[in-house]
């Protein structure tokens, strides 16, 4: 697991991101996050601008993992789908394959059950996407992270953090 | 782990400050957030009870700019130090690319600072990661305190493998930014090495399928309903498209049966095409939900059967209808039966006979 890191290629972002918005049109939400269990943010559909993504992912998957505490507590081995409930706007988060989320925030334009459905049926689609992926990324060598990488980040660590 | 994104042209990276209650981890990330330009980071969160003790973690991410057309982009953590909040320590270090370990130098707490580098190891340990092969720095905090133990002493006890370590002041700041770019550095010369290493699939190939299959059955109980009927669907395609025909009407109605839905089919335009349109892979709840099994039900599409209900209601009434009619019109009209027989058939007889009309 430790050597197993997350790659995503423009092209399955691109089918990612067509699924999530046929979703969010489906089900007439307001945006959607994709969310890995680390807290990463894979991508963002829908109205987002208004959001900090970034620490929305963050705090989310967080939500989950300790759901998914909670969730070996009473005897279960996770619980699949979360909803929170607000007095405008609504959260229905549902596990895509082995380590995404799917995020879904809505307000009252549509139902939790819609949400549901599509939210649903959107992960059975991206849950096949993620296993191409990592069958791709198994046997692929290409990386973002070069020799030339390190030693530029540390150029601009210096200039950044200066006391 | 390095989460690479070449859509957006991303590289993120999980780094966790790890260390005893009130050894300054949370202090360290304050004194960054207060330092950096703020272009450069994100907003603070920190998930504290109200004596600002670290109840989940605090999250800081940084953004150091733009490397070989990628965004670097770390993500700053701290968990709480205090022993009983273990299962929430453990849960932040999931998908870790460094930890700092920071250790208060105050000679009475030395019992802690090892306690808590025994507890990282074996949480570490939990998920599969190795404390030896982990980018860590070591930082001996509070060294501005009076009466602190020496470095070489700290080193003998805590550093025994031989990590990087700085001594630090996180409430000053000194030491603070040394730990972060070290890090940062043994992070990325990690991912660099990984990702050369990666020539290498078949540790990793072997590595991901005995975790993929677990999942569905252990992880995700109630995904397993949809997943598992999916693969009859794939089967048997003649349900589907007969299914696919008919679902130019509403998506909703999959509990009708075969000739209903014919029937339907026929009888026209279905009503809502635009608003109820299958989406992909509603055939397959349709298909489910001819199945009898208890993996195939779902409080959904129970409601869905419901909504169709009145549908299907409604047309056996009509049905039901005409037969009366047909067999109530000979008793109470002879003559308009014997008319409607000649022409156009009983309806036009009934109307006549309605509107009064000779």
């Amino acid at each position: 697991m430790a050597d197993d890191s997350l790659i995503f290629y423009e092209e399955e972002i691109n089918q990612i991101d067509a699924l999530i918005s046929k979703m969010l049109k489906g089900a007439e939400a307001k945006c959607a996050l994709l969310v890995d269990k680390d807290g990463h943010l894979i991508t963002r559909q829908g109205f987002t601008h208004s959001l900090d993504t970034t620490a929305l992912a963050a705090l989310l998957a967080g939500s989950f993992a300790s759901t998914k505490e909670i969730a070996r507590l009473v005897g279960e081995p996770e619980f699949s789908v979360l909803f929170h409930q607000g007095k405008k706007d609504n959260i229905h988060m549902s596990l895509v394959g082995d380590r995404s989320i799917l995020v879904v925030i809505f307000d009252d334009r549509t139902t939790i059950g819609m949400v549901r459905l599509y939210a649903k049926e959107t992960s059975i689609e991206l849950t096949k996407i993620f296993e191409k992926i990592k069958e791709q990324s198994a046997d692929e060598t290409k990386s973002g992270i070069t020799h030339d990488f390190a030693s530029q980040a540390e150029d601009k660590l210096d200039d950044i953090f200066q006391d | 782990m390095v989460s690479i994104n070449y859509s957006s042209r991303e590289v993120c990276c999980k780094i966790v400050y790890y260390g005893p209650g009130l050894s300054g981890k949370t202090t360290n990330l304050l004194y960054v957030h207060s330092k950096v330009p703020s272009d450069t980071r994100g907003k603070m969160i920190s998930l504290a009870t109200e004596a600002d003790r670290t109840l989940y973690f605090d999250f800081l991410p940084i953004n150091i700019g733009t490397i070989n057309g990628f965004a670097a982009k770390f993500q700053l953590y701290t968990v709480p130090g205090q022993v009983y909040y273990n299962a929430t320590r453990k849960l932040v270090l999931r998908g870790v690319d460094g930890v700092v370990f920071v250790a208060d130098s105050q000679p009475d707490k030395m019992d802690e600072n090892i306690e808590s580098l025994i507890n990282l190891e074996e949480n570490l340990r939990e998920y599969g990661y190795d404390i030896n092969d982990l980018p860590m720095v070591i930082q001996y905090n509070k060294r501005d305190l009076p009466g602190v133990l020496p470095v070489e002493s700290l080193n003998a006890k805590l550093n025994t493998r031989g990590w990087p370590h700085f001594e630090a002041s996180a409430t000053l700041g000194n030491g603070v930014f040394d730990t972060l770019k070290l890090i940062i550095k043994l992070v990325l010369d990690k991912a660099k090495s990984s990702a050369a290493g990666r020539s290498r699939p078949s540790v990793a190939v072997a590595a991901s399928p005995s975790e993929e299959p677990d999942p569905p059955d252990t992880e995700a109980p109630p995904e397993e309903a949809v997943t598992a009927p999916a693969d009859p669907v794939a089967a048997q395609p003649a349900p589907s498209t007969a299914n696919a025909s008919a679902d130019t009407a509403p998506a909703r109605a999959p509990a009708a049966t075969a000739t209903e839905e014919t029937a339907e089919a026929e009888s026209g335009p279905p009503p809502e095409p635009a608003r109820y349109r299958p989406y992909p892979g509603s055939e397959q709840s349709a298909a489910v939900d001819n199945k009898p099994s208890v993996a195939g039900f779902e409080p959904s599409t129970a409601e869905e059967s419901e909504d169709a209900a009145p549908q299907t209601a409604g047309k056996e009434d009509v049905a039901v209808m005409d037969q009366a009619e047909h067999l109530t019109q000979p008793i109470m009209s002879p003559s308009l039966k014997r008319r409607g027989q000649s022409a156009d058939g009983k309806k036009r007889g009934f109307f006549k006979r309605l509107f009064g009309i000779k």
